[in-house]
């Protein structure tokens, strides 16, 4: 059963993986097994994929705009 | 003289033969003269903010994001007789918009030498038994995780957070989660082996979620 143990920095890699179907079988029963035990890496899981949506979109809540002088510039050069 | 097209189809047992008279041959060929409809001249105003702000957030660089939208924008004006009409203007600049993103990230990672093995930061997450540490182990953030947030607060601390990544994680992580590349193409554009690969996303993601978790939710 030994085998079957990985230890929360591996699982961490794991679920890296995970994310391109890249894992083996057995790396897929150990990542289960540990997850199922392990309520950190559970929040690790979570946590981070709800970070990346987040991070998806986070342009549509940005404040930030060209700056007007270099608006102009480019307008000037797309109209010649 | 009428000339009949005929079409046999055969499906698993059966067959049938179609006549199909040339008549109404000129509307199944007809295809719509596509249009293509390009308006540079109001480029600016309608998409040079949002091509801007979508950069900016991938480049953590104010100046450097003005120079990739100008950019954008210079190789649209020179390519726009290309301009076929398949996808509307707005997703043609953008498509333009996200290569030159990869091409910076290409030429940066070619410049990087950063020795990426060396002190592992990661090691500081977990004690010698690769288990959390009690300080570092992921807290409880009490939120909704499939639910996307709108907080202005939320996006300035996670901006912050990704500027502190050093810079191979920063790469790694935008080309995946925000281009959506694949881990074999990004190692291919930043010259990483796919074991580095492998690593620099998972301290990415360890060091952003212990960022956010120290600035946003413990404020």
């Amino acid at each position: 059963m030994r085998f079957l143990m990985i230890s929360c920095k591996k699982a961490g890699f794991l679920l890296s993986k995970k994310e391109e179907n890249k894992l083996t079988w057995l790396e897929k029963i150990q990542l289960k097994g540990h997850i199922t035990i392990c309520s950190f890496c559970r929040r690790f899981e979570e946590q981070t994929g709800w970070i990346i949506l987040n991070a998806k979109h986070a342009h549509t809540h940005s404040e930030a705009t060209l700056p007007e002088e270099v608006k102009t510039r480019l307008q000037n050069l797309l109209t010649d | 003289m009428v000339v009949h097209a005929k079409i046999k189809t055969r499906i698993g047992q059966f067959s049938c033969q179609y006549t199909i008279s040339p008549l109404i041959l000129p509307i199944i060929l007809y295809q719509p003269m596509a249009q293509p409809l390009l308006q540079p001249d109001k480029w600016i105003s309608n998409y040079s903010d949002a091509l801007y702000a979508y950069t900016l957030v991938r480049v953590n660089d104010s100046a450097l994001a003005e120079d990739i939208v100008q950019e954008t924008f210079l190789s649209a004006w020179k390519g726009k007789d290309s301009f076929k009409g398949d996808a509307s203007e707005k997703s043609w600049l953008y498509t333009i918009c996200k290569n030159k993103i990869i091409d910076y990230y290409r030429k940066k990672g070619r410049d990087i030498i950063q020795p990426i093995e060396g002190k592992d930061v990661s090691d500081g997450f977990f004690n010698e038994a690769e288990h959390w540490t009690t300080t570092d182990a992921p807290g409880d953030w009490g939120i909704d995780y499939q639910q996307a947030i709108e907080s202005k607060e939320f996006y300035k601390i996670l901006n912050g957070c990704k500027k502190k990544l050093q810079q191979l994680q920063q790469s790694v992580f935008v080309m995946k989660y925000l281009e959506d590349l694949d881990s074999e193409e990004i190692c291919k554009a930043l010259g990483i082996s796919s074991s580095n690969y492998w690593v620099l996303i998972h301290r990415a993601k360890l060091q952003l979620r212990a960022c956010l978790e120290k600035n946003w939710i413990n404020l």
